[in-house]
């Protein structure tokens, strides 16, 4: 009862864990913020500009902002709520989302309840209200109608870091250059005839199953081995005769067993002591008394078993 | 009477009769010898009647827009296709695989694994020969994996790579293991001595069932931390194995091994015949990747073979291994190891090599998930 508790509370900590996972808001950064706009920038739903912010799915997947806060106050996360309610707060992979900062939340689940201030810092907190999921600093000497950006270093556009210099804003657009060379592309640059993919894929493929031939070979192979020889040279040691047995414990069960033809020759006697050799050679149950084959009464066997004896209740 | 002639004009005009095109019929006479093949060889049946009957289906001309064919957003064929498109069905068909497949024969001689990992070099050999063809690399792994004679992972594969090339690679994987026997065959004799053809192998140990449980388990963890993107085909597999070997899942063994994996297959079937519709199928690509899949084939079971040669240079005396098994390394299961069982019968009646056969077979099926994993690693 306390493993099966032990095991359902694991159980309900990695659905937990996973679920929280899935949510995968950790995969949400603030790819760009524009703290004054210039007449040259974009508009909000109310027809002025204000500053904004740009927040970046980097994943693969779905990721639902609901439930999240904006704030530029470290001490104040639960500041401007991204709202559940708005289904347009679930960003796809690799989109984006525009918050105008207003200073009026009341607007729209895409305003927020503060203004962009240069100098400070613009946070999203998670769901929770206590985890900070990515930050940006806006500079102090931000130009006005410039912003100040995010752009991926990696191959794989998946690490984010803060452009130095003012950038000329791109609301709802991805940063950087989005013409990200494929794999096949880079394969197609970098080996052109394949012989670099396929030796490390046949490398790999064998050492893949190398790995598990080793393990099995460790694990059962050897074992199996070294238990066969064993029983092989049981087996070679019962094959012996009698006669020539040089071991007290021999020359004691070939004594017995000569006593034994003497005494009586019924097919019940060599039953027995077949059967009693079989046990002593295969060292499975016996006891050693001077010439004397015994077998040692077991504990429980099927002719005991009350599930072999009685028979099934009817229905 | 002249609204009659005008509806009887339009009716016509949306029949078959008057759509059609001479590589609809082309591609109708395929499927119907498909068919023909599969019920007068009896060559892999349970995939060539589906394939072969999709072909038709598919090949059957339409006036576009109807919302039927299977290129048709929304269409009923076209939501089936999903399943191949997207990669949904090849993780399912290795779930039964992993069901119906016992690996005592590769527990109980585990070197007999190499042999699998050998014959993968078919598919990084048609790989190079498709990249000489002026395929792009995507494209060339797509073709390459025909060479693993493992129709989900060709198709698990090629939905990922080159979507635009799956209903060639398909057909040309499932046809070519049809034929394993044909191809297989020539190259074992031409290979092999007639000494090395007696070579008896020692009868495999028995294998416990606690092996048996561990094996998917250490399998899966083994070749999914070094290949995670073969996770789809590698867990399923192995999932399926254990559902198998734990002995306290019958009934989910069963239905993967049984309904489920029968339910996919015609499923799989079906979508990937329709898929080849005579222009988007008929091209000189098509062509190129059937001659591709057959040199693939031809790379696997050579290296295979010449692998266990090359193996038995560093094995004593009676631990030898009988080349005719190198073949096996493809996982075409159990064809292949049935060859080697065929071939070897013929030189020496009391010689058995399916059980050892089935070793490498088996582990082909794990290597050509693990190469599918690389390829796509690399490529996608």
């Amino acid at each position: 009862m306390k493993v099966k508790s032990i095991f359902l509370s694991l159980a309900f900590l990695l659905t937990s864990s996973a679920a929280l996972h899935a949510q995968n808001v950790a995969d949400l950064v603030i790819s760009e913020v524009l703290a004054e706009p210039d007449s040259t920038c974009i508009v909000d739903d109310f027809g002025k500009r204000t500053g904004w912010i740009e927040i970046l799915n980097t994943s693969q997947g779905i990721v639902n902002m609901g439930g999240c806060y904006l704030t530029d106050d470290k001490n104040d996360l639960k500041k401007s709520l991204i709202p559940k309610t708005d289904n347009r707060v679930q960003i796809g992979p690799r989109q984006v989302a525009l918050f105008f900062a207003t200073g009026n939340g009341n607007q729209g689940a895409f305003y927020s309840s503060f203004k962009i201030r240069r100098g400070s810092t613009i946070y999203l907190v998670s769901n929770d209200g206590r985890t900070i999921v990515d930050s940006i600093v806006v500079p102090e000497n931000l130009p006005v109608g410039m912003s100040v950006s995010k752009l991926a270093e990696d191959n794989k556009q998946m690490e984010f870091v803060t452009v130095p210099e003012p950038m000329t804003p791109s609301p709802r657009v991805l940063n950087g250059n989005q013409n990200v060379e494929s794999n096949a592309q880079r394969m197609a640059r970098q080996d052109p005839h394949g012989w670099i993919l396929s030796a490390t894929s046949v490398a790999v493929v064998f050492i893949a199953l190398a790995i598990l031939w080793f393990l099995f070979w460790l694990l059962f192979e050897r074992v199996a081995n070294a238990k066969a020889k064993k029983e092989k040279a049981m087996k070679e040691a019962a094959q012996q005769p009698v006669a020539a047995a040089t071991s007290p414990a021999d020359a004691e069960t070939a004594a017995a067993i000569a006593l034994a033809l003497d005494m009586d020759q019924s097919g019940d006697t060599y039953a027995a002591i077949a059967l009693g050799l079989h046990l002593y050679f295969s060292e499975s149950a016996h006891d050693l008394e001077s010439n004397v084959l015994t077998l040692k009464p077991m504990d429980h066997h099927e002719w005991s078993s009350k599930s072999s004896v009685l028979t099934q209740s009817p229905r | 009477m002249d609204q009659i002639i005008s509806s009887l004009v339009q009716f016509w005009q949306y029949t078959g009769f008057a759509n059609v095109a001479w590589q609809n019929i082309a591609m109708i006479i395929i499927g119907i010898a498909f068919i023909s093949v599969a019920i007068i060889k009896d060559w892999e049946p349970l995939l060539l009647i589906p394939i072969g009957f999709g072909m038709i289906v598919g090949n059957i001309p339409m006036f576009p827009g109807m919302n039927i064919g299977i290129y048709e957003n929304g269409s009923v064929l076209n939501i089936l296709y999903q399943g191949v498109r997207q990669g949904w069905y090849p993780p399912l068909i290795f779930l039964g695989i992993g069901a119906m497949t016992d690996f005592s024969a590769l527990i109980s001689q585990p070197r007999l694994i190499l042999i699998g990992a050998a014959a993968q070099m078919g598919i990084f050999g048609a790989y190079l020969l498709a990249l000489l063809a002026g395929f792009a690399p995507n494209e060339a792994g797509a073709i390459g994996i025909i060479g693993g004679a493992d129709g989900p992972t060709a198709i698990f594969l090629s939905s990922k790579l080159a979507p635009d090339l799956m209903g060639a690679i398909a057909v040309s994987a499932y046809s070519y293991m049809a034929l394993v026997p044909v191809i297989q065959r020539p190259i074992m004799l031409l290979l092999t001595s007639k000494k090395e053809r007696l070579i008896r192998m020692p009868a495999p140990r028995q294998v416990s069932q606690k092996e048996k449980i561990i094996f998917p388990i250490v399998g899966f963890l083994t070749t999914a931390f070094l290949v995670p993107s073969g996770l789809p085909l590698l867990g399923m597999l192995f999932f399926g194995n254990l559902l198998k070997e734990s002995g306290v899942t019958r009934r989910l063994a069963e239905t993967a091994r049984g309904p489920l994996v029968d339910v996919v297959t015609i499923l799989i079937g079906l979508t990937v015949g329709a898929s080849t519709q005579a222009d988007k199928f008929l091209t000189g690509k098509s062509i190129l990747i059937f001659g591709l899949g057959l040199l693939s084939f031809i790379i696997a079971t050579t290296v295979g073979v010449c692998f266990v040669k090359f193996f038995n240079l560093f094995l004593k005396q009676g631990r030898k291994i009988n080349p005719l098994i190198g073949n096996a390394g493809v996982s075409a299961v159990p064809d292949s190891a049935r060859v080697s069982e065929v071939v070897g019968r013929e030189f020496d009646r009391n010689n058995h090599l399916l059980m050892h056969a089935m070793g490498p077979n088996v582990a082909g099926v794990i290597g050509s998930a693990v190469a599918a994993g690389i390829l796509l690693s690399f490529l996608s």
